[in-house]
């Protein structure tokens, strides 16, 4: 065979390497997996994982590279200048034909009944470089343990699993949990939980997904549907303010399972089972769906969007003429869409002339964009990272596997910290690193910023978690007292606890909200008198709920995977979310509601506020989000950009 | 020509006293001959398992897409089919179905043949789609039919159908198929089986008006 070394070139940092006679140039250190990906040439691999380590147990891969004497696994040589590697000659055909023809010895003939027929790469790769034919006779397979149970989320087969270890890898690698083992050896291998206990993880949902065949599986998406028939939805998670990227894959308008899409920004692929287990409230049929008038002591009545709208409009306007503008109160949700949320800022405080505007129930004191520096990728970069609390990693889950990942893969010191404790004592801990991340949940900002200062010698970069899906946009388009959209100052109003009690008290006397708010409900009694107290309840709702129940003007709104739109990440990342399933109320999206009650209300200047539209318009008016697009971070101070 | 006269007389003399081709339908019948493709039939096993594991391929292989099958886990204790998995919905449009045979093909239990049946008639177009209560060979000690309470519980009618509630997503496969062909397939037409795996950096968009 002619050797055709790539011409060394300047040293870059890159090597040249022919894979099936084509040269590509690539880091030195690349896999020659990686670099036959790079020029769409398809290696099939088991044991390789994209985020794991190499260890080349299913020699799946074995490539032919010359002057080697035996066949080389491609996931884990490394390439080298002038190296000529073969993936497709008769050598290579065969020894696939063999690891196939063994994997199948003993694998049961499960497809139609196996969740992951249709998406395996044990289907797939026997398909496309299977031998086609056994030289086994049909004899008795080994049979161990099938749907076992391994927690209320993992079921077991043990008869499919293929013996690729990278569940065993998942656990030493990415969470560091260490729950899977391999047991016995030879053709009795198994895989099974440590002393066969349950899987305890908070994050046992991605085994499925690493698991390259049907020898993991979810219990909530057992038997649900094959993966031919699911609709994808490329959308974000909508439990909590990380904003991990998922696939909503629906069947039959009912989303079935939150897939994982990789950001190795934010997610890397990783989710929580909070999140992934959370879709099946999204199929619910309790759902708000006509708009409704219920003047207080008439008769309630189902009426047209339109008069919904223009009713809302007239008990507004009349609270206003007789009480004055800030006589009513506004209230948005941080699972609203940024552009939800921009328009309802405009709306109050443009529009309707209120400073009482918020999103959750507690104040929320010296807003300082700065305490979202600490972007999600950069805490890989830090030496040192203070979390206080538990509750960063309780909110927000997945921030722990980065977190291990800091110091599994560049050896951070990761101090996890009571709330209370000492600033100076943390600085001294922390002494000698140069970067350092302290991170916090929203009640202990204060906390941190004080940590934040006491430390010194090094670059602290804060994040504080924030609450709900968009609980960052909410705080940048302003539906926030005092703060109006891009954190500029507005005339100071109410938080939300003292909307409620204010509207309770009947110094508020119409209030506007646009849920679903479950922060909202957590106020109990308040709400409840809130509500009753005031004379114009307006509620924009997708659920029925204490609000939705008590409004004067009821109008139905979109679920999170009913939409189109944006949200913002805790790092200021913007998203976008797509919808999954169709309305489940023929009303127009939120933003047409809130643009069309402005007009109403007198607003000339308006469009239709389709959410494009309303996208267009808000990254007009705020520079970050401009800058941002769509995925990428919206940053408002100068040191974050760093 | 009167030899032509003759001749043509004597066969339908001999015509005359033949027995006649057409039957006296429907009160007669004639046998259909035994790979006849008619209305579709769920087998059982001899034990009175239902051979079917709801796997779907044949609804995978039907080029029309008129199957709709749902699957369910089976309850070892009392189980509806071998295994692990059953179809607790079997749903099939003959208005759309050609009898082509291919969901025969597909099954790798044998649980659906094409069958004799062939007086497919209704005069509700909704009675054309046959549940699995209707194509399930019936059986001595089985009740009825295992179909089991429609999920969405209330709402549905004798037949497991469920009404629709305007605003609900329909359920039924007739629906379905419908208002998907209507919609476009549905809100994110173009996405299905792309892998998203890179942070999208599209604008947003308006792929359609909620209206
Ligand atoms: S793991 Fe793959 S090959 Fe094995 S039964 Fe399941 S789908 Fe079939
Ligand atoms: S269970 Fe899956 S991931 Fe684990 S070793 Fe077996 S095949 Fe690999
Ligand atoms: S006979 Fe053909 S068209 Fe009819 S259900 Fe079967 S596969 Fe579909
Ligand atoms: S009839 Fe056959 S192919 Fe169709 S779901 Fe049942 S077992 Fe599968
Ligand atoms: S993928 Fe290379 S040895 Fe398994």
């Amino acid at each position: 065979m002619t050797q055709t070394p790539a011409a060394p070139g300047p040293d870059d940092g890159r090597v040249g390497v022919t894979i099936d006679g084509r040269e590509v140039r690539v880091p030195k250190g690349t896999l020659v997996l990686d670099a036959a990906t790079e020029l769409g040439i398809h290696i099939p691999i088991y044991c390789a994982h994209a985020k794991l380590d190499p260890v080349a147990v299913c020699r799946m891969c074995l490539v032919h590279i010359e002057k080697f004497p035996k066949p080389q696994p491609a996931c884990a040589t490394t390439v080298a200048e002038g190296m000529v590697v073969t993936t497709n000659n008769a050598e290579v055909t065969k020894l696939r034909e063999g690891v196939l023809e063994f994997l199948l010895v003993n694998h049961p003939l499960d497809c139609p009944v196996c969740d992951r027929g249709g998406e395996c790469d044990l289907q797939d790769f026997t398909f496309r470089y299977g031998p086609g034919t056994s030289r086994f006779p049909i004899t008795e397979k080994v049979h161990f343990a099938k749907a076992l149970p391994l927690s209320q989320h993992i079921e077991l087969d043990q008869e499919r699993c293929i013996l690729c270890w990278r569940c065993v890898r998942y656990y030493d690698e990415i969470t560091g949990e260490k729950e899977i083992v391999l047991q016995q050896r030879g053709v009795q291998t198994l895989v099974t939980t440590f002393n066969g206990e349950q899987l305890k993880s908070n994050f046992q949902g991605n085994l499925p997904e690493v698991c390259p065949v049907g020898a993991l599986t979810h219990r909530e998406y057992r038997f649900r549907a094959r993966p031919w028939e699911l609709q994808r939805a490329p959308s974000v998670c909508p439990e909590c303010s990380y904003g991990c990227n998922i696939n909503a894959d629906s069947r039959d308008f009912e989303i079935k399972r939150f897939a994982s899409r990789d950001n190795p920004l934010v997610d890397d692929m990783w989710l929580c089972d909070r999140g992934r287990y959370s879709f099946p409230q999204w199929n619910t049929s309790e759902r708000v769906r006509r708009p409704q008038l219920r003047p207080r002591g008439g008769e309630q009545r189902d009426v047209t969007a339109v008069e919904a709208i223009s009713a809302a409009a007239r008990e507004l306007r009349a609270v206003v003429d007789q009480h004055g503008s800030g006589a009513v109160g506004v209230l948005g949700s941080a699972l609203n869409t940024n552009e939800e949320l921009w328009l309802l800022g405009r709306l109050a405080r443009d529009v309707i002339g209120t400073p009482h505007i918020d999103h959750q129930l507690e104040p929320f004191e010296k807003l300082d964009p700065a305490e979202h520096a600490l972007g999600i990728a950069d805490i890989e970069e830090c030496d040192a990272l203070v979390v206080l609390g538990a509750e960063p990693e309780a909110e927000a889950p997945v921030l722990t596997l980065r977190l291990f990942k800091a110091e599994r893969k560049r050896g951070a010191r990761v101090h996890r910290l009571d709330h209370g404790a000492d600033p100076s004592r943390i600085a001294s801990a922390v002494r000698g690193a140069k970067t350092i991340g302290v991170i916090a949940d929203e009640t202990n900002r204060a906390h941190a910023a004080r940590v934040a200062a006491a430390i010194t010698g090094g670059a602290v970069r804060r994040l504080t978690v924030t609450r709900g899906v968009n609980g960052r946009g909410a705080k940048d388009m302003g539906v926030l007292p005092g703060l109006a959209a891009g954190y500029r100052s507005a005339p100071s109003g109410k938080h939300g606890r003292e909307i409620l009690e204010a509207a309770a008290s009947g110094a508020l006397r119409a209030l506007l909200i646009l849920g679903p708010n479950p922060a909202l409900e957590t106020a109990g009694d308040v709400l409840q008198r809130a509500l009753a107290r005031a004379d114009s309840v307006v509620v924009i709702d997708s659920r029925p709920g204490v609000c939705a129940g008590a409004a004067t003007v009821l109008i139905p709104g979109h679920a999170f995977f009913e939409k189109h739109g944006t949200v913002t990440n805790l790092e200021g990342r913007v998203q976008r979310i797509r919808p999954a399933l169709p309305p489940a109320t023929p009303t127009p999206t939120e933003t047409r509601v809130l643009s069309s009650l402005a007009a109403e209300l007198g607003a000339r200047d308006w469009d239709r506020g389709e959410p494009s539209a309303v996208n267009r318009a808000l990254r007009a008016a705020l520079a970050p989000y401009a800058a941002a697009g769509n995925g990428g971070r919206a940053t408002w101070v100068a040191e974050a950009v760093a | 020509m009167i030899k032509e006269i003759v001749q043509g007389m004597a066969f339908t003399l001999k015509q005359m006293l033949s027995r006649p081709l057409t039957v006296q339908y429907p009160e007669e019948q004639k046998p259909v001959p035994v790979r006849h493709r008619g209305r579709h039939i769920l087998h059982r096993y001899d034990n009175g398992l239902e051979r079917c594991i709801g796997c779907e391929l044949c609804a995978a292989n039907c080029p029309v897409g008129c199957i709709y099958v749902e699957a369910a886990e089976n309850d070892p204790a009392n189980p509806v089919s071998p295994g692990e998995r059953y179809a607790i919905r079997y749903e099939i449009n003959l208005m759309r179905c050609i009898y082509c045979g291919y969901c025969a093909e597909a099954c790798p239990t044998e649980a659906i043949t094409l069958g004799p049946q062939y007086e497919l008639a209704d005069y509700r177009r909704e009675h054309t789609v046959v549940t699995k209560a209707e194509l399930l060979e019936s059986w001595p000690h089985f009740a009825q039919s295992r179909r089991p309470p429609s999920p969405r519980g209330a709402g549905a009618d004798q037949t497991g159908r469920e009404e629709i509630d305007p605003g609900v997503s329909p359920r039924l496969a007739w629906d379905l198929v419908d208002a998907r062909r209507q919609s476009g397939q549905g809100p994110h037409a173009g996405d299905l089986g792309i892998p998203a795996d890179v942070p999208t950096v599209t604008e947003p968009g308006t792929t359609r008006d909620n209206a």
